[in-house]
């Protein structure tokens, strides 16, 4: 059985304290776990020595920002919900990061390598020909410091959600900023479609629900 | 209607039909359902087109808080003989004082309107000012997805809801003027709103000497 | 897991190395259209340039991207100290690439095009790419992946 480097296999721990390897059938006991949710695992007497691998605690869950791209490619919001997980930079970087993203995306979308198929259409009928499924552009983006997810409203609003590389469930979160904006920013009489989003109810409601996300 | 028989046997009868058992289609709410509920994200693209509607045409706050008062008005004076109308017969009569008629609001009305009660009822407490009453929202469902912008921070829109009580009080014979204030109450009701209801002179002159008789 | 295409770019974000594999067809289905043109590598170098420059800009200079998924593919990116970019685009079910395209690097590139004494400097218009191991070795590794 080979453990690379800590944290880099995957793993599961059942509930007899035992943990599996996702890549072997070997199987190894825990011996104790300490409060930084560190664990040292013993492994079977064949192995010399204890290891030390450090578990990514699933609580450690951390929604850094949030941008709001309008269908042209400008920036209507942005708010940091988390000092240092991203690099402070200036609201005319991030006007230039929004459009930058923007024509990112429409590429990503054209360079799928897969041309997609249009369904046959059904037989017997006079329907016109079934369209093709459209490619979807950029949908999660990964690097070693955080993970973004971008939801793609069928209007074509962007919401890019800035968040921890392990942070699970963007979706559920992301669907949930899309409620708040349709509550709190589209039925407001004082909110221009399309123009940079002033509203208190919705920073509020905003920021209370991704308080609870990351004190969770 | 000529092809309908019935016509010609009714033709000496009011227009007005009226079921044996007395209840009309004015005793029934539109809506049928037990909870009878309508769909609020509707009624908030409705507002917020009112809102905006009125906006377009108008130079201040005060202006158009005149407006969306004005809008609610007529709907106060119809929503009164509705709801005096489905109250049983023995209670069916309208308010004759103020206190009466301030219940009958934030019960009857805002039971109905928002389907639950105001939250209270208060009296000015400035001696100089007896003919000023309070009825206090902390949270108008009117107001539930508006951001009013900074630098409009005098206006709230629940103006149009303070139109509707305006309609019921002139209905029901108590003239006054009634404006909605943003008390905001720290975190936990930051929309709270007080319904100002001031009557006219002779409203509060007329409760003093029927008090005394 | 299916590798659609696999491409190299040099310092002077030329691309020196392009290689695409048909993905296996499934019976009962139409046949997978690929496209990949010379247009398609110019699209692919500005789309991972601007999101490494974004990526650094937001996240550090040691940040690096890694890679993004599209609803139909995914695009992983490794970059070495020498500004060679390597790119492979892989169906959106496969895990991370990272350590295949560091192989590729240090096992094909290093031994074959590097150590190689017939290969140029610079390999302009994939000059001393091509050749026959390098070619070879890759198309065995990837095979071999899917």
């Amino acid at each position: 059985m080979k453990v690379a480097s800590k944290g880099h296999s995957l793993f599961r721990i059942d509930n007899t304290r035992r943990v599996w390897f996702s890549n072997s059938q070997d199987k190894i006991d825990i011996l104790e776990t300490n409060s930084k949710a560190e664990t040292r695992f013993m492994v079977s007497p064949s192995w010399p020595d204890t290891l030390n691998l450090t578990l990514v605690s699933p609580d450690s869950r951390t929604v850094f920002s949030l941008i709001i791209i309008n269908k042209a490619g400008g920036l209507i919001y942005n708010k940091t919900f988390h000092e240092g997980g991203l690099n402070k930079i200036s609201t005319n970087d991030y006007l230039v990061l929004a459009g930058t993203f923007h024509g990112v995306h429409a590429i990503t979308a054209r360079l799928n390598p897969v041309k997609p198929v249009a369904p046959p259409p059904t037989p017997g009928t006079n329907e016109p020909p079934n369209r093709p499924e459209p490619s979807s552009g950029l949908e999660v983006l990964e690097t070693e410091n955080f993970r973004m997810q971008c939801f793609n409203t069928l209007t074509g609003t962007k919401f890019l959600l800035f968040t921890e590389t392990t942070q699970t469930n963007v979706d559920v979160t992301i669907k949930r900023i899309y409620d708040l904006y349709a509550d709190y920013v589209m039925k407001n009489p004082f909110y221009s479609l399309e123009m940079p989003i002033r509203c208190d109810i919705f920073d509020r409601k905003l920021l209370s629900y991704i308080r609870e996300i990351n004190n969770r | 209607m000529s092809s309908l028989p019935s016509s010609a046997s009714t033709g000496k009868e009011s227009g007005l039909r009226v079921p044996s058992n007395g209840k009309t289609i004015y005793h029934r709410p539109i809506n049928r359902t037990k909870t009878s509920e309508l769909s609020q994200a509707s009624f908030a693209f409705l507002f917020s087109e009112m809102v905006a509607y009125a906006q377009k045409r108008v130079k201040g706050i005060q202006e158009l808080e005149h407006k969306l008062n004005v809008q609610g008005h007529s709907i106060g004076i119809k929503l009164l003989d509705l709801l005096l109308y489905r109250e049983p017969a023995r209670t069916q009569l309208r308010p004759q004082n103020i206190v009466a008629l301030l219940h009958f609001i934030k019960q009857n009305v805002w039971l109905h309107l928002f389907g639950r009660q105001a939250d209270r009822l208060e009296k000015s407490t400035d001696a100089e000012k007896p003919d000023e009453y309070m009825i206090i929202d902390n949270e108008p469902l009117v107001n539930q997805y508006i951001s009013v912008p900074r630098e409009m921070s005098q206006l709230n829109c629940a103006a149009f809801v303070a139109g509707v009580v305006e309609g019921v009080c002139d209905g029901a014979d108590f003239p006054a003027r009634v404006t909605a204030h943003t008390v905001g109450e720290g975190e936990m009701w930051p929309g709270k709103t007080v319904f100002l209801v001031k009557f006219r002179s002779e409203v509060v002159e007329r409760e003093a000497f029927l008090a005394k008789s | 897991m299916v590798v659609y295409s696999f491409y190299i770019f040099d310092r002077h974000t030329e691309c020196v190395y392009v290689k695409s594999w048909m993905p296996p067809q499934v019976p009962g289905t139409p046949a997978p259209v690929l496209s990949t043109g010379s247009d398609n590598a110019k699209l692919i170098f500005g789309t991972v340039f601007s999101l490494r420059n974004m990526v650094r800009k937001l996240g550090g200079d040691d940040d690096a991207f890694i890679s993004y998924r599209t609803g139909q593919y995914k695009l992983h990116f490794y970059e070495t100290p020498a500004n060679l970019r390597f790119v492979m685009i892989t169906d959106t079910g496969s895990a991370s690439m990272r350590n295949v395209l560091h192989q590729i690097y240090i096992n094909l590139w290093v031994e074959y095009v590097v150590k190689n004494p017939l290969a140029p400097v610079e390999h302009k218009g994939g000059a001393g790419v091509n050749n026959e191991l390098f070619e070879l070795g890759l198309d065995q590794f990837i095979r071999g992946l899917m």
